[in-house]
C-alpha cells in the first residue's frame, strides 16, 4: 500500500476499483532491409495493414467526425507513394517504411506555424499507430472493450481514446503526463469522472487488476490498499454520492434567500457544449459566454455567418439570459493568426474593447452577430475593459450603427437589446456612478479587478498569497459598485472566480449583488450557501 | 496540359475541410491535378499534400491539369474554388 498525492485536481470525485492500465504495445518497428524479391510481398504487407485500418476507421466515422478526417488521411496515396517508394528504392520493410513516411509527413505539419495545423500532425501520428499495430499483427489496448468498473491509468490520453470512454464503467481515470487543462482534463470534467493528471511515477506502481482507491478532490491515490482503506474510500464514496444527491435536489428550488430575494444563478461558459452541460443544474442564464474562444480556436478571424451559428445557438439554449462579452484577447490569451507586438505589460496594453475599438470592422462583424441572434433569445452584449466614458459611448454608437444597418437590411434583432460591461477596472470602479447611467447591467468580473486594484499579478507565484479578493479594498470596491448600480436601478452580477468561491457568497450576499455567474461545477454548491444564507 | 490562375477566396484557405472538398473534386478527375503556388506544385489529390502546401486566402494559385480530360477536369477545379471549397 503506498500513498501518491497530486496538488491539482482535473475532475473531483472519488473511486474505489481495479486498475485497467491503458498502455500501448511497443509498437517500435522491426529494423533490417529486405531483399529486392522480397519488395512485392512488403507491400502486400503495407496494403493488407491499410485495409485493415481503413475498415476499423470506417466503422469509427459512423458517429465521430475526426475519424472521418482520419479516413481520408489513411487512405490518402501520398503515404501509400512514400512507403512504397521506401519498399521499391530503399529496400526497407514494410513496418520501417511506413513509420518513417509517417514521421516525416508528421514533421510537415508540427513545422507549421498554425496551431490547427500542428494538432494535424496528432492525427497523422495516431494513424501511424493504427498502421504498425496491424503490421505488427498485436491489438491496442480497447476501452470501447470494458465489461466491469475500471480507473483507467495512462501515460496521457489522446481524442482517439477518450471518444471510447463509457462513464459508467470508467469510475476514474489517472495520467502520468498532461496538465489540469489538457484534452483528458476537460472531457473527463464534461463527463464528470474523478481525474488526476500529471501523477509522476503512477504507471510503475499499480498493477493491471489491482484494486486502487483515489479521492480526486483532495488530490490523494491509495495503490494496493488494505481493507481498512477501501473501507474507508467506499464509505467515502457513498457520502459523497448523498451528498451529491442531496445538493441535486436542490435545482428545483430557485436561488431565493431566507429574507425572499430572488438571486440569479447563472453559468459562465466558452462555447454551446458548456451551456448544455450547465441546463441540468437550473441555471438562470448564461451570465458570461466567452466569446474569444471562438476567436482563439480558429484558423482566421470568424465572420459573421460563422458568429451568428453559434450565437444563435447559445441564444437559443439559454433562453433565459445569454450575455456575450465581446472579444476579450490580448494579456495573457492569443491568436494563431493575428501577431500581437510584444508589449512590456500586456495586462496593462492593447487589449480586449482596445482591440475591437481599433479594428472597428472586425469588432461589427461580431456586433452585427450577437445583434441577429438577439431575435432568438434574451441577449445582452457587455464589453470587457472599460475605463472611460468615452470607450463606453464610442462602442454603444457602434452597436447603433450595425443595428441601423440590421434594420436597412431587414434583419431581425431585439430593439431593446441591454448594453451592459464589465467592471474590471480600478478606473471603472471609480466611474461607477457614472457609468450606471449609460450601462444596463455590470458584471464584475473579479479576476482582473483584483489583480488590478491590488497591482498584484495572478500569474506570479511569489506573490500568490497577496492576490486576495477578500482584501478590504477589494470587497469595498465591489460595495460600491453594486451600491452605484442600484442607485440607477440596474442589475449588479459577478462573473469572475470569486462568485463561485462557497466562502464569499454570505459577504456578497449582504453587499447586495444581484446575480452570481461561475462555472458549472459550483452552481450546486452557491446554490445551497444562498438558500441557507438568513 | 492546361492551366488557369485562380485566387483562393474562402476564409480559413485551402486547409481541414476546404482541403477535403478540393481534394475529393480533384480525385473525380482522370487526369493529373496540381496547384502551383510560388515555386511549389503540389499534387491536389493528395489531401496530406494540399494541407501542408498551407495556401491562405486571399492566394493566388495556377490550377494545372494534364492528361484525360484536362479541359473539363480545368472547369471543374477552378470552380470548386471560386465557389469557397464548401465553406
Amino acid at each position: 500500500m503506498e500513498r501518491v498525492t497530486v496538488e491539482k485536481t482535473a475532475s473531483r470525485g472519488i473511486a474505489v476499483a481495479p486498475v485497467y492500465l491503458y498502455l500501448e504495445p511497443d509498437l517500435t518497428p522491426e529494423t533490417g532491409s529486405i531483399a529486392a524479391q522480397d519488395r512485392e510481398a512488403e507491400i502486400g504487407r503495407f496494403l493488407a495493414a491499410k485495409e485493415a485500418v481503413v475498415k476499423e476507421l470506417e466503422t469509427l466515422a459512423e458517429t465521430n467526425e475526426i475519424f472521418a478526417a482520419h479516413l481520408e488521411i489513411a487512405g490518402d496515396f501520398m503515404l501509400q507513394d512514400g512507403v512504397e517508394g521506401k519498399i521499391n528504392g530503399d529496400l526497407k520493410n514494410a513496418q520501417q517504411a511506413t513509420g518513417e513516411t509517417i514521421d516525416e509527413f508528421a514533421a510537415i505539419f508540427e513545422a507549421m506555424d498554425d496551431a490547427y495545423m500542428k494538432e494535424r500532425a496528432a492525427d497523422i501520428k495516431d494513424i501511424g499507430k493504427r498502421l504498425m499495430a496491424a503490421l505488427k499483427g498485436v491489438k491496442r489496448p480497447d476501452l470501447g472493450g470494458l465489461t466491469r468498473p475500471v480507473v483507467v491509468v495512462a501515460r496521457d490520453m489522446y481524442p482517439s481514446d477518450t471518444v471510447k470512454i463509457d462513464p459508467s464503467l470508467v469510475k476514474g481515470i489517472l495520467t502520468e503526463e498532461g496538465g489540469v487543462t489538457s484534452h483528458v482534463s476537460i472531457i473527463a470534467k464534461s463527463m464528470g469522472i474523478p481525474t488526476l493528471v500529471g501523477v509522476k511515477g503512477i504507471l510503475s506502481k499499480v498493477e493491471d487488476g489491482q484494486t486502487v482507491c483515489m479521492d480526486a478532490a483532495e488530490g490523494v491515490i491509495i495503490t494496493d490498499p488494505d481493507e481498512a482503506a477501501v473501507k474507508e474510500y467506499e464509505d467515502k464514496l457513498a457520502a459523497y454520492e448523498s451528498e451529491r444527491a442531496r445538493l441535486e435536489s436542490l435545482r428545483s428550488t430557485p436561488a431565493v434567500t431566507k429574507d425572499g430575494k430572488r438571486i440569479y444563478l447563472c453559468a459562465n461558459v466558452g462555447n454551446v457544449q458548456d451551456i448544455q452541460n450547465a441546463l441540468p443544474m437550473n441555471i438562470d442564464g448564461v451570465g458570461l459566454f466567452r466569446s474569444e474562444f471562438l476567436y482563439m480556436q480558429n484558423t482566421h478571424f470568424p465572420t459573421e455567418e460563422e458568429q451568428f451559428a453559434v450565437y444563435k445557438e447559445a441564444a437559443q439554449l439559454a433562453s433565459q439570459e445569454l450575455t456575450i462579452r465581446t472579444l476579450d484577447i490580448g494579456g495573457d490569451k492569443e491568436l494563431s493568426y493575428y501577431e500581437f507586438e510584444k508589449e512590456e505589460n500586456p495586462f496593462l496594453g492593447w487589449r480586449a474593447i482596445r482591440i475591437s475599438l481599433d479594428m472597428k470592422d472586425m469588432f461589427k462583424d461580431q456586433l452585427r452577430a450577437i445583434l441577429r441572434a438577439s431575435a432568438f433569445g434574451h441577449v445582452r452584449i457587455m464589453f470587457p475593459m472599460i475605463i472611460s466614458m468615452e470607450e463606453l459611448l464610442d462602442a454603444k454608437a457602434v452597436v447603433e450603427e450595425c443595428k441601423a444597418e440590421l434594420r436597412a437590411e431587414g434583419k431581425a434583432f431585439d430593439e431593446k437589446i441591454e448594453v451592459g460591461m464589465m467592471i474590471e477596472t480600478p478606473a471603472s470602479v471609480m466611474l461607477a456612478d457614472e457609468f450606471a447611467k449609460e450601462a444596463d447591467f455590470f458584471s464584475i468580473g473579479t479576476n482582473d479587478l483584483t489583480q488590478y486594484i491590488l497591482a498584484v499579478d495572478r500569474g506570479n507565484k511569489k506573490i500568490a498569497n497577496k492576490y486576495d479578493y477578500f482584501s478590504p479594498a477589494v470587497l469595498r470596491a465591489i460595495g460600491h459598485v453594486i451600491a452605484a448600480g442600484h442607485k440607477e436601478g440596474i442589475k449588479v452580477g459577478m462573473c469572475g472566480e470569486m462568485a463561485g468561491d462557497q466562502k464569499a457568497v454570505e459577504i456578497l450576499l449582504d453587499l447586495g449583488l444581484d446575480e452570481f455567474s461561475m462555472s458549472a461545477g459550483s452552481i450546486d454548491y452557491v446554490r445551497e450557501q444562498i438558500l441557507n444564507r438568513d | 496540359m492546361v492551366s488557369q490562375k485562380v485566387t483562393v477566396t474562402n476564409p480559413s484557405g485551402i486547409h481541414a475541410r476546404p482541403a477535403s472538398n478540393l481534394c475529393k473534386v480533384a480525385g473525380s478527375c482522370r487526369c493529373d491535378v496540381f496547384l502551383v503556388v510560388g515555386d511549389k506544385k503540389v499534387q491536389a489529390k493528395s489531401v496530406l499534400n494540399l494541407m501542408a502546401a498551407a495556401i491562405k486566402t486571399g492566394t493566388e494559385v495556377v490550377v494545372e491539369c494534364d492528361g484525360e480530360g484536362e479541359e473539363e477536369a480545368l472547369k471543374k477545379v477552378v470552380e470548386a474554388i471560386e465557389s469557397g471549397l464548401g465553406e
